[in-house]
């Protein structure tokens, strides 16, 4: 089986943490062994499903579905690691000083190190990952961005040798639709939805790739707008609410009619009211297509 | 929050409205006569949109205001500040522009998430020097760790304290390239890693980079002292912006003990969006002859009062001496100048007392 990449992505808040899981149960669900990977030092999910520890290695959360949180310098110290082969060289080049330094500010080198990692598999270069399906819950669009565009700057910076050559080989994964696929969560609301046109207009370009964008909460009114204007005549906090939700539900039309044709494939999300982490991830698992 | 402050810093994880918060404290402290600048570093330039000033990235006086003092805001060009650092930091003038022409510095300078943070404080500090403001408010990059922006100076400036460059310079032997006779056994064995690791070519690169930039570190090291006194002084306060769930406002406590441990002003936390403005709280009557809407009602009520129990068990863990605001989350997008006066009225109407 061809191994999938899944990255999501989105303006900060619009809920993308919560999408990227629940595409990752529903993968599962469907008989893929997946890993969700958080990116970064600091676990999202481990306050949220109150696990005891996020890490590097992979750690089951359910039957198929795994979870890990990496860093860009782990990253590298595997891949080094596993090139290098000798523990006491290994040792040496990140037990120094410089060298730590040097990898904290380096350009480029944690994000390309991410997506090396997480384009080893179909690239079937460094440390095997056995998993069938990645789900990446990716940086926010701005640092999104940077993280696409490591692997093209690096090539065009250095030309020859085993840096260009990998940069190369990441940024040609990262352009097939095969083998990796762009999900962008939004919000029925003005400026996250501007970001994700914006953001899904430039992967276009400059990636040549189709993300596919998710309206998150998408609050569901089953009642009649005139019903609403009457509701809200009523002098109390229903009322109140009446009025509300008849804004809202204007409102929400009037964004999602600014999606335009080109976008491609687009879903909605209901708000789901449901304060434990687990159920609001399956019930959103079930709604996605 | 803002009487006896010159810098206000605005942290927070992303998506939590520290952009409209930092605005909207820019727009009251306008009101109250001072001149003020919002400085602000997001991507997505949502600021700029707000303030009508998109495009523009020098400092603009915010059009159609009218307040006693004046509102001014710009967006942050990194590449900019990062150029005009460098005109600055380095003495040569031919040095300058090997810089600019290295293909990792024009990296560094404008791809990269972490030199954002960089520039975010070597801006505020340069506007900080001139004078110029009675106030500046920042609005910090969108980091995963709304800290690491902190950092961004010093972990330059390790670079150059590790002496980086003086591994590349190797003026002695030619011949031998960056892996002349002049270094030790370890590090030449480390080099030789790297190039197993990414090739000579990209050695090449990063020797000729390390060296053009070794003439930073005396600036560098100055400036990383005098911006790291400039977030401590008890003139710069830091107000933490928070938004809605379980994870954020746990993450916010975390960020609130890391900002006291650093030696930061802490003085205020902002609970952004925190419930509908429909929400009565405190009501407990929902009579009502519209059944439909009604169950509507009471399970979203249901909803955001166990949400509110946890912005209660939250405000417990700040301490007294920080005030905790509470701004509803509106029914409109925040989209001029107008909106920012609102939430700029919500914040103050929100305190808890």
């Amino acid at each position: 089986m061809k191994q999938e990449i899944h990255f999501v992505t989105g303006k900060g808040g619009v809920g993308k943490s919560v999408v990227a899981a629940a595409l990752a149960l529903k993968k599962s669900q469907e008989g893929k062994k997946v890993l969700l990977v958080e990116l970064g030092d600091q676990s999202f999910y481990k306050d949220f499903f109150g696990l005891a520890q996020v890490g590097y290695q992979p750690v089951q959360l359910r039957p198929q579905l795994s979870i890990a949180l990496w860093t860009g310098e782990q990253c590298l110290q595997e891949y080094a690691r596993h090139l290098i082969k000798v523990e006491t060289l290994a040792k040496l080049f990140f037990e120094n000083a410089i060298m730590r330094a040097f990898i904290n500010v380096a350009p480029g080198l944690p994000e390309l190190a991410i997506l090396g990692k997480v384009t080893s598999g179909p690239r079937k270069h460094g440390p095997p990952l056995p998993f069938d399906c990645l789900v990446v819950d990716a940086f926010a669009t701005g640092h999104f961005i940077a993280l696409m565009e490591a692997p093209k700057g690096m090539a065009q910076a250095v030309q020859f040798g085993p840096m260009g050559e990998q940069s190369r080989s990441i940024d040609a994964c990262l352009r097939n639709e095969e083998l990796s696929r762009y999900h962008i969560v939004s919000l029925a609301e003005e400026l996250p939805l501007k970001e994700s046109l914006e953001l899904s207009e430039r992967l276009n370009q400059e990636f040549g790739v189709h993300p596919e964008l998710i309206m998150n909460k998408i609050i569901q009114v089953p009642v009649a707008a005139a019903e609403l204007n009457e509701a809200a005549k009523e002098n109390s906090d229903v009322g109140r609410f009446a009025s509300y939700l008849y804004t809202q539900k204007t409102h929400q039309e009037e964004i999602l009619n600014k999606i335009p044709p080109r976008m491609g494939k687009v879903q909605k999300l209901p708000l789901i009211l449901e304060d434990q982490p687990w159920a609001l991830v399956e019930k959103l698992a079930g709604m996605l297509s | 929050m803002i009487e006896k402050t010159e810098i206000l810093v605005c942290v927070g994880s992303g998506g939590v409205g520290k952009t409209t918060v930092a605005a909207s404290l820019g727009v009251l402290a306008a009101q109250d006569g001072k001149r003020v600048l919002v400085l602000t570093i997001d991507p997505a330039k949502r600021l700029a949109q707000t303030l009508g000033i998109e495009g523009t990235k020098d400092i603009t006086k915010v059009p159609n205001q009218n307040f006693k003092g004046e509102l001014y805001a710009s967006v942050i060009d990194h590449k900019k500040v990062f150029d005009d650092f460098v005109a600055r930091a380095a003495k040569k003038s031919e040095a300058v522009k090997k810089i600019y022409n290295n293909k990792l510095y024009q990296q560094l300078s404008t791809n990269l998430s972490g030199s954002q943070e960089f520039t975010a404080l070597e801006k505020l500090y340069s506007v900080y020097e001139s004078k110029q403001f009675d106030l500046i408010i920042l609005d910090t990059p969108p980091t995963k760790h709304a800290l690491d922006f902190l950092q961004a100076p010093q972990r330059l400036s390790a670079l150059f304290t590790e002496g980086v460059a003086k591994w590349f310079r190797d003026p002695a032997s030619k011949k031998s390239g960056f892996l002349g006779k002049v270094l030790q056994t370890g590090t030449r064995q480390v080099l030789k890693v790297l190039e197993t690791l990414t090739g000579s070519n990209f050695i090449h690169e990063l020797g000729d980079f390390f060296i053009n930039i070794e003439q930073w570190q005396e600036q560098l090291l100055k400036r990383t002292v005098d911006v790291h006194r400039m977030m401590t002084s008890p003139l710069t306060q830091f107000t933490l912006v928070t938004s809605f769930d379980q994870a954020k406002l746990k993450e916010a406590e975390f960020f609130s003990k890391e900002i006291r441990k650093g030696g930061y002003h802490l003085s205020a936390v902002v609970l952004n969006r925190v419930f509908p403005y429909w929400l009565n709280v405190d009501s407990s009557e929902s009579q009502s002859s519209f059944q439909g809407i009604k169950k509507i009602y009471e399970e979203m009520r249901s909803y955001y009062l166990k949400k509110d129990r946890l912005y209660k068990s939250f405000e417990s863990t700040i301490g007294k001496d920080v005030r905790v605001f509470r701004i509803p989350d509106l029914p409109h997008d925040i989209s001029d100048i107008e909106g920012l006066k609102e939430i700029g009225k919500l914040l103050v109407e929100g305190e808890k007392k």
